[in-house]
């Protein structure tokens, strides 16, 4: 408003007083009047170019319900198909009408849901499940979208490089090399040969897979995921355990994901998937449940003992589960040396598969708690503890405590004065 | 003092009698603790005449460095854990320490707010501005949302909608937008012309907007309509308690009390909580209607409600129900905000309020909850073993029953100053003094670390209590809670804890409340402590805070609009409502 005001101001001086005064009047006029202009002055002016605007705008008065006409005049907006084919069912026709008002009002939901996804989602129960799987689907449906973008503009550039004529004569020879081509097979090869050398030889480790009953749809959906990455792993490791699925209900929601994830692969695994128990499996003194709720700290890796991983994902916070599955089975336990090691700052001391099979793999070849520790996310501590450092504190108030109490006991015998009474005592 | 001396005193209401007149805010103390510390004049295993009264007490010597009081502590009335507002003071204190640490920055978010026009604009003056906006996807959207925040010109928003017709189709989201505005600003008119455009346009609605047009439609002659919308809301999903209370609104605005009252009943058939404004427009019409009968027993099954669902009403509810009382014709009622003394009497009619003990029937359903919920749970397992919890129950049950449960770690752990082992100590001497039976449950390490756990002080321990050591990987609070509830109803327990916990482990919100009350009733803490000193307690209240009634008076406790109260604390204002022409 007042830039518009400056500009009226600034148009009148130019203009308007201009051409009505005379020229010798112009001068002593513009000298005794100041450049601040009555504010009743410039709305008498406003209201002058008000008049202009409108006449330079030829669309009429503004008229402020023409939209109801336009919404009016215009045809309905048309069902989906979808829903008149699914009239049947009516629980199922209920959801999905729920999905289409979470569309128009711009939730998160996918473009095209497939027919197991409709099913996942009949079946949870509450209305903020569903939007929440919604969403899950609507950013996967995302990522999946962004991914075939980028492979095509890929594929396209390479179209493009291909097409391009080779030039020199140079560039067409025949290279002579004494090593052939390494393909991705060869290293497959070896990698497995390792592998089924561990199954005779190696280290066991142990998957304990006795918590499907604790996880739903999505943590067992996570927790079979890490299990992948944790084989792959172990598989590209120089010295590689000797994996095993321990307590693998054949037909149970783990080994119908994990052959869901694998296909055929999962026959070809070099892994040993049972049925049995841990305890049946290896001697029971030999066995050591890592748990983080553990009250024994792992001091050293040993070559002769069986670790023991719970393959769960717990997002629904039900601590102590392994924990209690250990105390039962009476066996021995033990957590990783987060706190010793790392200054903690953020989040649970619960690590992913992956990353416990990377650091008991470091920690099995080289022995290092600082280059195993390093597979823990960098978020969650803030720095290495200076071990030598740390030690030296400790010992030095360790002994100014023990002076402490070494100076107390003396003191009160040396001065042979009376010990002042507590009040308990009074009579 | 024996037992039954004790008890005696409990039922003559000569419990925790208050002394005001003595404070001394300790500043030593960790903050948790700092809460309010009263000295209490009276407490009630006390028997040395030192203690007995206010004549007779002694102001403790004054401590080192104290800070001196602050303004803050002479305001209220010594309140227990449990009472309103002792969360928040006790994060204010917690704050104070860690303030020198933080710089106190609160980063804003700020995304791109769009600036609003002042005056309706043109569609080509709209393209303008929509090319010149930073982000031009759902700038439309986004300007109407702007113009919700600002409670900007209707007529702005109405251009925008024009120039959008113009554009592009108004979608969906866009329209219920603008309804929100108009319903908002109560601009019937529109309101109207937008419900036709809807139901020609739209073939689906959402609940959104089912709910803006409940409201909208309320408030005008049209109302009635506004049911039947409810009605075609039931079919998607169940309408929210806002959906109700505006019908409700509605109907009460004009005067019909049946409709209201029916969809009240509906309402609490759904399983939803009724508003505090939808309470609080039953009982003002309830005012303005005198000769109604059927309103006055509704009313009554209201306050039976609150009762029933523990609802505490806000400080507007409970002057409409303290209007509403003294407005009844031939009942001469009058009502006054009061306080309760920590003995459980009101401080203005000095009626002492229900008790907060227990039924029988109640106290079975509490030990068993505790013992299949709290300590077995799904696996026995996870908080203990089975043959630790054999052992316990073998050990309970062959003791007689205690008078108190000391979780020993805790307890010992509370105060900073002095040895764990000395505090523990100090605490079962002052209740062994009072010839008390006692139950001290602890870990097994503190056996086995006599430079922690001092062996002379263990040693002494063990022979004035019984002591229980659990595992040290076991839980040691459902042990204290079964042992306690084993004991019976006079037995009480000493932690610092507040046990949400074990609470959340309950299997519904009504044995939830039941163990909550018994927690009030039953839980002493530590309040403070010096090496050396005889410990103080935080009181323990005798009564319950609920609704309640005796036929000629009513005690309505309610959230004052300045406290900011969290979920496992009660409310310490009440509203007292008595009968004058019944007493005279």
């Amino acid at each position: 408003m007042s830039f518009l005001n400056a500009l009226f101001k600034k148009a009148v001086k130019l203009t308007v007083f201009q051409s009505v005064l005379p020229e010798g009047t112009r001068k002593a006029l513009f000298l005794r009047t100041t450049y601040k202009l009555p504010p009743g002055r410039t709305l008498v002016l406003y209201f002058g170019m008000r008049k202009n605007e409108n006449q330079l705008v030829p669309s009429k008065k503004l008229d402020l319900d023409e939209w109801k006409n336009v919404m009016k005049s215009s045809l309905p907006e048309e069902g989906s198909p979808e829903i008149l084919e699914h009239e049947g069912d009516s629980s199922s026709t209920a959801v999905r009408e729920l999905v289409e008002m979470w569309r128009l009002i711009g939730g998160m939901v996918p473009e095209h849901i497939s027919d197991e996804q409709w099913k996942v989602l009949m079946e949870l129960s509450t209305k903020t499940s569903r939007k929440k799987y919604l969403k899950h689907l609507a950013i996967k449906e995302r990522f999946k979208n962004a991914k075939k973008a980028k492979k095509e503009k890929q594929m396209t550039e390479r179209k493009v490089m291909l097409e391009k004529p080779v030039e020199t004569e140079e560039q067409r020879k025949v290279k002579n090399t004494f090593i052939m081509y390494i393909r991705q097979k060869n290293f497959d090869d070896m990698y497995n040969w390792r592998t089924a050398q561990s199954m005779r030889f190696g280290q066991p480790l142990v998957f304990d897979m006795v918590y499907d009953k604790h996880m739903n749809r999505k943590e067992m959906e996570n927790t079979v995921k890490q299990i992948l990455e944790t084989e792959s792993w172990n598989h590209r490791s120089p010295d590689p355990f000797h994996i095993h699925f321990c307590s693998l209900q054949t037909e149970g929601p783990f080994h119908k994901e994990l052959i869901k994830r694998y296909k055929e692969a999962w026959d070809k695994l070099l892994v040993t998937a049972t049925e049995k128990a841990h305890v049946e499996m290896f001697p029971k003194d030999k066995l050591v449940y890592l748990t983080a709720d553990s009250r024994n700290e792992m001091k050293a890796y040993e070559h002769d003992k069986i670790y023991i991983i719970g393959s769960i994902v717990d997002k629904c916070m039900q601590p102590g589960l392994s924990l209690a599955n250990a105390k039962r089975l009476n066996l021995r336990t033990a957590r990783l040396p987060l706190e010793k090691y790392l200054h903690w700052e953020i989040g649970n001391k619960n690590l992913t598969l992956d990353q416990m099979i990377r650091i008991l793999l470091t920690l099995k070849n080289t022995g290092d708690w600082k280059a195993a520790l390093e597979f823990v996310p960098k978020r969650k501590y803030g720095g290495f503890v200076n071990t030598q450092h740390h030690s030296r504190i400790k010992l030095e108030l360790l002994g100014e405590k023990k002076v402490h109490l070494f100076d107390r006991s003396f003191s009160s015998n040396l001065n042979k004065e009376p010990k002042p009474k507590k009040w308990w005592e009074e009579k | 003092m024996s037992l039954c001396a004790f008890k005696a005193i409990a039922r003559s209401g000569l419990f925790f009698r208050a002394i005001e007149c003595h404070r001394e805010p300790v500043a030593l103390f960790p903050p948790f603790y700092r809460l309010y510390l009263y000295n209490l004049g009276c407490f009630p295993f006390t028997t040395s005449p030192k203690f007995a009264g206010p004549e007779n007490y002694q102001k403790p010597p004054s401590v080192k460095n104290a800070k001196p009081r602050r303004a803050s502590y002479k305001t209220g009335f010594p309140f227990s854990a449990f009472a309103a507002g002792a969360a928040k003071r006790r994060s204010k204190f917690n704050q104070k320490e860690t303030e020198e640490t933080n710089d106190g920055k609160t980063h804003v978010y700020k995304g791109n707010i769009i600036e609003v026009p002042a005056k309706p604009l043109f569609a080509d003056e709209w393209k303008i501005l929509k090319e010149e906006s930073i982000s031009i996807e759902q700038f439309e959207y986004r300007m109407m949302l702007q113009i919700i925040a600002s409670n900007g010109d209707i007529n702005v928003a109405k251009s925008l909608l024009v120039f959008a017709a113009r554009e592009n189709s108004i979608d969906y989201k866009l329209l219920q937008k603008y309804l929100c505005l108009c319903v908002m600003q109560n601009q019937t008119s529109e309101i109207f012309d937008i419900y036709e455009i809807m139901k020609t346009r739209f073939k689906r609605w959402e609940k959104g907007a089912y709910t803006l047009f409940i409201k909208g439609f309320s408030q005008t002659d049209r109302w009635e309509e506004s049911l039947s919308l409810l009605e075609a809301m039931k079919k998607i999903e169940t309408p929210s308690s806002r959906s109700y209370g505006s019908c409700i609104q509605g109907a009460l605005d004009k005067k019909k009390g049946k409709i209201a009252w029916g969809l009240y009943h509906e309402m609490l058939e759904n399983n939803l909580t009724p508003r505090f404004d939808t309470l609080k427009a039953f009982f003002d019409t309830g005012k303005a209607l005198k000769d109604d009968g059927i309103f006055k027993n509704e009313l009554m099954e209201v306050l039976w409600y609150m009762r029933n669902n523990q609802v505490y009403p806000n400080e507007a509810l409970m002057q409409s129900i303290k209007s509403w009382f003294e407005s009844i014709p031939g009942e001469d009622w009058k009502g006054y905000t009061s306080v309760v003394e920590n003995s459980g009497r009101c401080r203005v009619c000095s009626q002492s309020l229900e008790s907060i003990n227990l039924s029988q029937e109640e106290y079975d359903i509490l030990k068993d909850v505790i013992l299949n919920d709290v300590i077995h749970g799904n696996d026995t397992f996870r908080k203990t073993t089975p043959k630790e919890l054999q052992k316990f129950q073998r050990f309970v049950t062959s003791c007689p029953p205690f008078d108190i449960v000391i979780d020993g770690l805790n307890t010992a752990k509370s105060p900073r100053q002095g040895i764990n082992s000395e505090v523990l100590l100090s605490v079962v001497s002052f209740f062994a003094q009072k010839n008390l039976r006692l139950l001290v449950l602890g870990r097994k390490h503190m056996l086995r670390t006599p430079w922690i756990w001092w062996r002379q002080h263990m040693d002494l321990i063990q022979q004035k209590a019984n002591c229980f050591f659990t595992e040290n990987i076991s839980q040691d609070d459902p042990f204290l809670l079964y042992a306690t509830l084993h004991s019976g109803n006079h037995c009480r327990f000493i932690t610092n804890d507040l046990l949400r916990d074990h609470k959340a482990c309950l299997r519904d919100t009504q044995t939830q409340r039941l163990f909550f009350k018994w927690q009030r009733g039953h839980q002493l803490m530590l309040l403070n402590y010096y090496p050396g000193k005889q410990p103080t307690f935080q009181p323990v209240l005798n009564y319950d805070t609920i609704v309640q009634t005796t036929g000629d008076t009513w005690h309505i406790p309610y959230d004052a609009d300045n406290v900011e109260r969290v979920s496992y604390e009660v409310p310490r204002t009440w509203l007292c409502l008595q009968r004058k022409d019944h007493k005279t």
